[in-house]
C-alpha cells in the first residue's frame, strides 16, 4: 500500500471546498509521519454515538477528549455527517527534552482517520465536530528543564458568532469531561452572543450550561 | 506599487505549499485567511527610495539606542516596564559587534503619496518565512521570473549569524514553546541553521541561565554551554519568568539577537526622547520626516486625529482606530488610556492610501523592512480591508519589478 503524504492526509481531512475546512490546523499535519513514528498502531476504536437528538438540529459540536480517542469521536461523527475539524495545535519536543504533553500520539490517529474518511460521504451541509486534545492543558512540570509543550485554544482558532449564526447554528454542544479555562473562555464569548451552551460528558445526556465569566478574561 | 494575483487556478496549491514546505502553520485567523491571494509588487525606484530610507531609519536608531544606554537619565519618558527599568542600567558592556541586531521597520503608503512609517519593531520582529519562502514561491506561482525579483530575508539574517557565531556552534532557540505561531518561526530559522552546520536547540525562556558573562542551556537532556541565544520572547515577557537566571542576562557577552538594548526603540514611546536626543546632536531627521507626530497622551487632549497606541503594543493590537475596533474595544481602550496614560500615547493618524485590484477591491498595506546590523535585509508584507493592519490581516509576498 502507498503511503499518503502529509499533503494528502491534511486533504483528506481539509477538503477543498467544503464548508469549515478553512479552520483544520496544517500543525500536526506537518511531517507528520516523522513525527508519529515511535508509536505501534493500535486498532482504531470508534465510540458508538447517537446524535438523533433535536438539540444538536442546529448546534456545533467540540469533542474534547484525549487527542487519539477526539480522533475517534470525529469520525463516529463522521459516519452519522458531521465534518471533522482537528483543532490540534501542540508542537513537537525539542530532542532528548521530557515533555508535558504527548503531542506525537494524534499524528497516528490522524493518518487512521484519514483512511476512514476516504470511505466516509459526509454531507455538502454537514455540521462541523471541532477536534481538540484535552491533554493540551497538561502544564505541570516535575522540574522547569522539562520542555513545556501544552498548549491552548483560543477563540481565533475558531468561527466567530457571527459566522456560527450565519450559517444557523446557534448552539454549541461540548463533549468532554471536563472543560478548561482556554475553552471557557472561547464558550463565554460564544454566550455573550446568544449563543446557546451545552456540555455533555461521554455517553451521557447533553445539558445546557452557563458558563460564568473566567476570572483572567480581561488581562488578556 | 501594485497588487497582482495569484491565479485562481494555482492559488489552492500555493496555499498548500506555503503551510507545508514554508511554515505558514497560521493560515486561519477567525474568519479570515491569512493568505492572500495577491503578491505586493513595488517598482526599482521604491525599491531604492525604501532601503534609502530603511538604512537611514537604521543609523538614527542605531545611534539612539547607544546613546540612551549610556545616557539612563533620559528614558524615563520611554515608561519601560518597571523590572526592566531596574536593570536596563546593567548593560555596560554593549559591542554592537558581538551580536545580530534585527529590526523591522513598518512602512504605510499615504494619500499624499509619501510614505509613513508606523513602527519599528526593534525587539522580536516575526514573519521570517513569509519574507524569504513566500516570494519565491509566488515568482514560481505566477511564472514572474522574468519580470520580478524577491529578497530573502533568511538568507540574510542566517549569514549575519555565521559571522558571529564559531562554526559548528550551539544556539538556543528561545520562544514561547507552547505557541505554533512561534514555533513556526524559529523551526523555519532553526532548518537554516542546521544546515550551515549549528547544532540548534528549542528552548523558551526558563531554559537558559545567564552567569558570569556566559549563557547556558538548562532543557532536560540538552543541558550545558550555549555560543548564542536567539530570543523570539519578547523581553518583558522573558524577564517575568525566572528573573534569578536573568540577573547577568544584561552584562552577558555571549552573541544575541536581540540584545535586551532593543528595547529602548522597542516601546512605541521611543519618539518621546526625541526633543533630548537631538539636544545632545543625535540626528532624528528621517524618523521625524516620516513618522507621524506623536504626543504624550495628556498633551493631546482636545485635539482632534489622534490614535492612541500602548507603549508596549505589539501586532497592531490595542490601537484606537475607531473604524478597525470590533464589538467594545474602542471603549474599552479609552477606558484603559484614561486609568494608564503613561502605557499609551497619542499620534497623528495618518490616512493611508489603499490599493485597488483588477476587480476593484481595496487593500490597506503593512510593508515590513527588515534590518540586519544596519543593512536591509527584506521585506514582509501584510494586506487588509482595515485601516488597522493586525491579526486578521493577510500576509503577501514582495516582489520587486526588474530595471
Amino acid at each position: 500500500m502507498n503511503i499518503m503524504t502529509d499533503k494528502e492526509i491534511y486533504r483528506i481531512w481539509a477538503p477543498l471546498g467544503k464548508k469549515w475546512t478553512e479552520w483544520v490546523r496544517p500543525v500536526p499535519f506537518v511531517e507528520i509521519h516523522e513525527y508519529s513514528k515511535q508509536y505501534i498502531v493500535t486498532p482504531f476504536e470508534m465510540p458508538a454515538t447517537d446524535f438523533s437528538n433535536e438539540i444538536y438540529a442546529d448546534a456545533a459540536l467540540i469533542v474534547d477528549l484525549p487527542g487519539a480517542e477526539s480522533v475517534e469521536w470525529g469520525i463516529a461523527l463522521a459516519k452519522q455527517g458531521y465534518r471533522p475539524i482537528p483543532l490540534f495545535n501542540g508542537t513537537i519536543e525539542q530532542t532528548g527534552a521530557r515533555t508535558t504533553v504527548d503531542n506525537q500520539s494524534v499524528g497516528v490517529a490522524l493518518i487512521q482517520g484519514a483512511q476512514e474518511l476516504l470511505k466516509t460521504d459526509i454531507p455538502e451541509d454537514a455540521l462541523p465536530v471541532f477536534l481538540l486534545d484535552s491533554n493540551r492543558l497538561h502544564r505541570h512540570r516535575i522540574d522547569v528543564s522539562v520542555f513545556d509543550n501544552s498548549w491552548d485554544i483560543y477563540a481565533h482558532d475558531m468561527p466567530s458568532p457571527q459566522f456560527f449564526g450565519n450559517n444557523g447554528i446557534h448552539k454549541i454542544v461540548v463533549i468532554s469531561d471536563f472543560i478548561g479555562n482556554d475553552l471557557k473562555k472561547i464558550l463565554y464569548g460564544y454566550q455573550k452572543k446568544k449563543m446557546e451552551i451545552y456540555r455533555m460528558k461521554v455517553y451521557d445526556e447533553p445539558k445546557k450550561i452557563r458558563i460564568h465569566k473566567p476570572f483572567d478574561l480581561d488581562s488578556e | 506599487m501594485k497588487l497582482i494575483p495569484i491565479p485562481k487556478e494555482k492559488y489552492d496549491e500555493y496555499k498548500l505549499t506555503l503551510m507545508f514546505d514554508c511554515y505558514k502553520w497560521d493560515p486561519q485567523y477567525l474568519d479570515n485567511n491569512t493568505v492572500a491571494p495577491y503578491a505586493l509588487v513595488i517598482t526599482q525606484e521604491e525599491h531604492k527610495e525604501l532601503v534609502q530610507y530603511i538604512e537611514k531609519l537604521d543609523k538614527e536608531t542605531t545611534a539612539a539606542e547607544e546613546y540612551l544606554n549610556q545616557h539612563q537619565e533620559l528614558i524615563k519618558p520611554l515608561a519601560l516596564p518597571k523590572r526592566i527599568r531596574r536593570e536596563i542600567h546593567k548593560i555596560t558592556n554593549y559591542e554592537p559587534d558581538k551580536h545580530v541586531r534585527l529590526k523591522r521597520y513598518d512602512f504605510h503608503p499615504t494619500i499624499e503619496g509619501k510614505w509613513a512609517v508606523s513602527e519599528v519593531n526593534s525587539d522580536v520582529p516575526g514573519g521570517y518565512a513569509e519574507g524569504s519562502f513566500m516570494p519565491k514561491l509566488a515568482l514560481e506561482t505566477i511564472d514572474g521570473e522574468d519580470k520580478y525579483w524577491c529578497m530573502n530575508f533568511g538568507e540574510n539574517l542566517v549569514a549575519a549569524i555565521c559571522s558571529k557565531v564559531r562554526a559548528g556552534g550551539r544556539i538556543m532557540l528561545v520562544h514561547c514553546t507552547s505557541y505554533s505561531d512561534d514555533r513556526q518561526v524559529m523551526q523555519f530559522l532553526g532548518d537554516r541553521l542546521k544546515e550551515k552546520g549549528f547544532e540548534v536547540i528549542y528552548g523558551a525562556a526558563d531554559h537558559v541561565k545567564f552567569e558570569n558573562g556566559k549563557a547556558y542551556s538548562t532543557l532536560d537532556g540538552n543541558e550545558g554551554v550555549l555560543d548564542m541565544v536567539y530570543r523570539y520572547t519578547p523581553l518583558e515577557w522573558m524577564i517575568e519568568m525566572r528573573r534569578k537566571y536573568y540577573k547577568d542576562y544584561y552584562g552577558s557577552t555571549v552573541p544575541t539577537c536581540n540584545h535586551p538594548i532593543a528595547m529602548y526603540a522597542q516601546t512605541k514611546r521611543f519618539p518621546l526622547v526625541w526633543d533630548e536626543l537631538e539636544k545632545n546632536g543625535i540626528s532624528m531627521a528621517t524618523w521625524r520626516e516620516l513618522l507621524p507626530e506623536t504626543l504624550e497622551v495628556k498633551d493631546a487632549k482636545g485635539k482632534e486625529g489622534y490614535i492612541y497606541k500602548p507603549a508596549c503594543g505589539r501586532v497592531g493590537d490595542g490601537i484606537s482606530i475607531k473604524e478597525a475596533c470590533v464589538d467594545d474595544e474602542y471603549k474599552k481602550i479609552l477606558k484603559d488610556v484614561k486609568w494608564h496614560p503613561k502605557k499609551y500615547l497619542a499620534q497623528k493618524k495618518f490616512i493611508a492610501k489603499p490599493l485597488e485590484t483588477e476587480e476593484g477591491e481595496q487593500f490597506h498595506v503593512c510593508l515590513g523592512c527588515y534590518t540586519v546590523d544596519g543593512k536591509h535585509a527584506g521585506y514582509y508584507a501584510r494586506i487588509s480591508k482595515s485601516l488597522r493592519i493586525d491579526s486578521n490581516a493577510a500576509d503577501t509576498p514582495v516582489l520587486i519589478e526588474k530595471a
